[in-house]
């Protein structure tokens, strides 16, 4: 890339020139140009509501009012707190399993049963969050027809069936179990890249060596890993603010306490008022926005600290 | 004099000697290490496959555990969904078969609509998502071209601050896309990721072809798509999907953005459907959870057909970006 630059900066023809001769390529830029603009750009203009009241056709200036507003609000707060607690538990559990099934899938002598493996624990990952959440809706429901419960009763282990998704108690462990459901699999594609690098001379001097192979995984697979496991948690630690749609197709409200976000909170805020006023739900988004922003622009520093390149 | 001669005479005789020593030595250590080698060898083999059989047994055991995990949900649906009546505990076949419920979804326009709507997006939002990633990508490629990297910057700059969920929907609803399904294909009509994939990935195109092209007389869109393009069938391919998958998946802009029921996709259809019960009456005469596990398997299907084949498309389209430099 820099031997590119260089020939940029020592081209004699005069810009004018350069650009009359690049024009097809402006061209093609166009309607990515045009579309970026009226998609991206133009909503970032609509940021100036949070500083107005935005209520119907009721729109004036109010100033810093909204944010106020917001950081007296003790179900933003909650919001808060549980996006960061979801979030963070979701990446660092999903990460940890990930590797773990990495490592020992790694073991597996038999190409066959690996590739079977894998393809296996792939498949979640393409089915959408809707249909997750759909899929275990049924199997966790009250009703007759709900099969976790029913299995349970059957075996004697509860009297009563337990309703999983509507208790405080248990809808975040059960939500952590579902994303882990969908997502472990998916999870093991980056480790397994990484693994695949691995020089197999190191397993073989570590065979000379009389290495068993818990040692080999503890003392090759696993260092060999740690470099991927930073990166992925960073890359992951930027967008920890975004978390949507997983928590809003299996939230209800008997469990906001423990499963608001606030993206959901933004989105009940708005579309589940009868007389919203956008520019406090936009000043709430600004706020996740600039955190978001922070994070995103931190863990880029991170990355090209560790890795040597950025992350955008 | 003598002693020296002495010296002389029996220092080859000592020379032979220690020969013969060295050599019986080499001998020996020759042969020693081999024994000493071939008995530990057979106990630590014999131990070592002890200790593979055992944990190869565990770790299989484990792992058909994991597979378990997996496929028991899915095809306890897809089971279900072919099961007329209400399924109750852990049956996994169908005790009374019927194609009703698939039947009540392709025959009740409520449900039917929604499914081609989710066909007509994704094919069109796959389109117009790569027409957008290989234009981009493509034009990025140019590093002799003026302003460049501001291109870059302006593309870059909407990965890191969006304007947020309602500034957008008010723009949308400006631009007259609130409840209209048109929606799905432009929200996912641009991505900067895939975009940059892309980009990384014309790059392993050796420059002299494009040269080549160039003496030819081609312009940069013969190029792109005379040369370009053909070349890139794989990553066409595996971004093609994850932009399909995308757009079939989207369940959270349809949520925002779209309230009538004929212009939602199917996955909305589906929330609304086991969420709140919401179910048509029809004259097949299937159980809820028939209709429901029919229509989970709708939503599934068209990836679970193709994944099998196109599964190494799935997996590349993640590793071009995390390869390449």
């Amino acid at each position: 890339m820099s031997k590119k630059k260089n020939q940029v900066n020592t081209n004699k023809k005069p810009l004018g020139m350069r650009i009359w001769n690049n024009r097809g390529f402006y061209l093609m830029f166009l309607p990515v140009f045009i579309f970026v603009l009226i998609m991206y750009y133009w909503p970032m203009l609509g940021i100036r509501y949070s500083f107005f009241v935005y209520k119907g056709r009721d729109i004036h200036w109010i100033g810093l009012q909204h944010f106020q507003s917001m950081f007296m609000e003790p179900e933003f707060w909650t919001a808060f707190r549980n996006t960061l607690v979801i979030s963070i538990v979701k990446l660092l559990l999903n990460t940890f399993v990930a590797v773990v099934i990495s490592i020992f899938l790694n073991e597996m002598t038999s190409l066959f049963c690996k590739k079977f493996v894998q393809t296996v624990i792939y498949l979640p990952h393409f089915m959408s969050y809707a249909v997750v959440a759909a899929i275990f809706t049924l199997f966790l429901s009250t009703s007759s027809t709900g099969m976790i419960n029913e299995t349970l009763k059957e075996w004697g282990w509860i009297q009563n069936s337990i309703d999983f998704l509507h208790s405080t108690k248990l809808w975040q462990p059960v939500f952590y179990i579902i994303n882990l459901w969908k997502e472990t699999g998916w999870g093991t594609v980056i480790f397994f890249a990484t693994l695949s690098g691995i020089s197999p001379d190191l397993y073989e001097a570590a065979d000379i060596d009389g290495a068993t192979r818990l040692q080999k995984m503890r003392y090759i697979t696993l260092p060999a890993l740690a470099n991927t496991i930073i990166i992925v948690l960073i890359l992951n630690i930027a967008k920890v603010l975004n978390i949507f749609e997983p928590v809003f197709v299996l939230y209800n409200n008997r469990v906001f306490e423990v499963s608001d976000v606030v993206s959901t909170y933004v989105y009940r805020k708005t579309f589940m008022t009868s007389l919203p006023d956008y520019g406090y739900t936009t000043a709430v988004g600004l706020f996740k926005s600039v955190v978001g922003c922070m994070l995103m622009l931190a863990s880029n520093w991170a990355s090209k600290k560790i890795r040597g390149r950025g992350i955008i | 004099m003598a002693d020296i001669k002495e010296k002389e005479l029996t220092a080859p005789v000592a020379a032979d000697e220690t020969a013969e020593n060295v050599v019986e030595a080499a001998e020996s250590a020759a042969s020693e290490p081999e024994k000493k080698k071939n008995v530990p060898k057979i106990n630590t083999i014999e131990a070592k496959h002890s200790k593979i059989k055992v944990f190869d047994i565990i770790n299989y055991a484990v792992f058909i555990i994991l597979t378990l995990i997996i496929i028991i949900p899915i095809w306890k649906v897809i089971s279900d969904s072919f099961n007329a009546v209400g399924v109750y505990q852990f049956r996994l076949w169908p005790n009374k078969p019927t194609f009703g419920g698939y039947a009540t979804i392709l025959t009740t326009s409520k449900l039917f609509r929604p499914l081609l709507n989710s066909f007509i997006t994704t094919i069109a939002g796959t389109l117009l998502g790569l027409l957008m990633a290989t234009l981009g990508g493509y034009v990025l490629n140019q590093y002799d071209m003026p302003g460049r990297s501001f291109l870059s910057y302006f593309l870059l700059v909407t990965m890191i601050f969006s304007g947020g969920m309602i500034p957008e929907y008010l723009v949308m609803k400006q631009l007259g896309l609130v409840d209209n399904m048109w929606i799905l294909v432009l929200k996912h009509g641009m991505n900067v990721y895939n975009l940059v994939l892309m980009k990384n990935f014309f790059e392993g195109i050796p420059a002299s072809l494009y040269e080549a092209a160039k003496l030819d007389g081609c312009s940069p869109m013969q190029i792109f798509y005379k040369i370009v393009l053909p070349l890139s069938k794989a990553a066409l391919a595996s971004i093609g999907l994850m932009f399909a998958v995308t757009v079939w998946n989207d369940y959270s802009t349809v949520q925002i953005y779209i309230t009538s029921r004929e212009q939602a996709n199917f996955q909305y259809m589906l929330r609304v459907m086991v969420m709140d019960g919401d179910t048509p009456t029809t004259a097949y005469k299937v159980s809820q959870s028939t209709l429901y596990n029919a229509g989970i398997v709708c939503a599934i299907l068209p990836f679970m057909m193709a994944y099998p084949f196109l599964q190494k498309y799935f997996v590349t389209g993640v590793n071009v970006g995390a390869v390449k430099e």
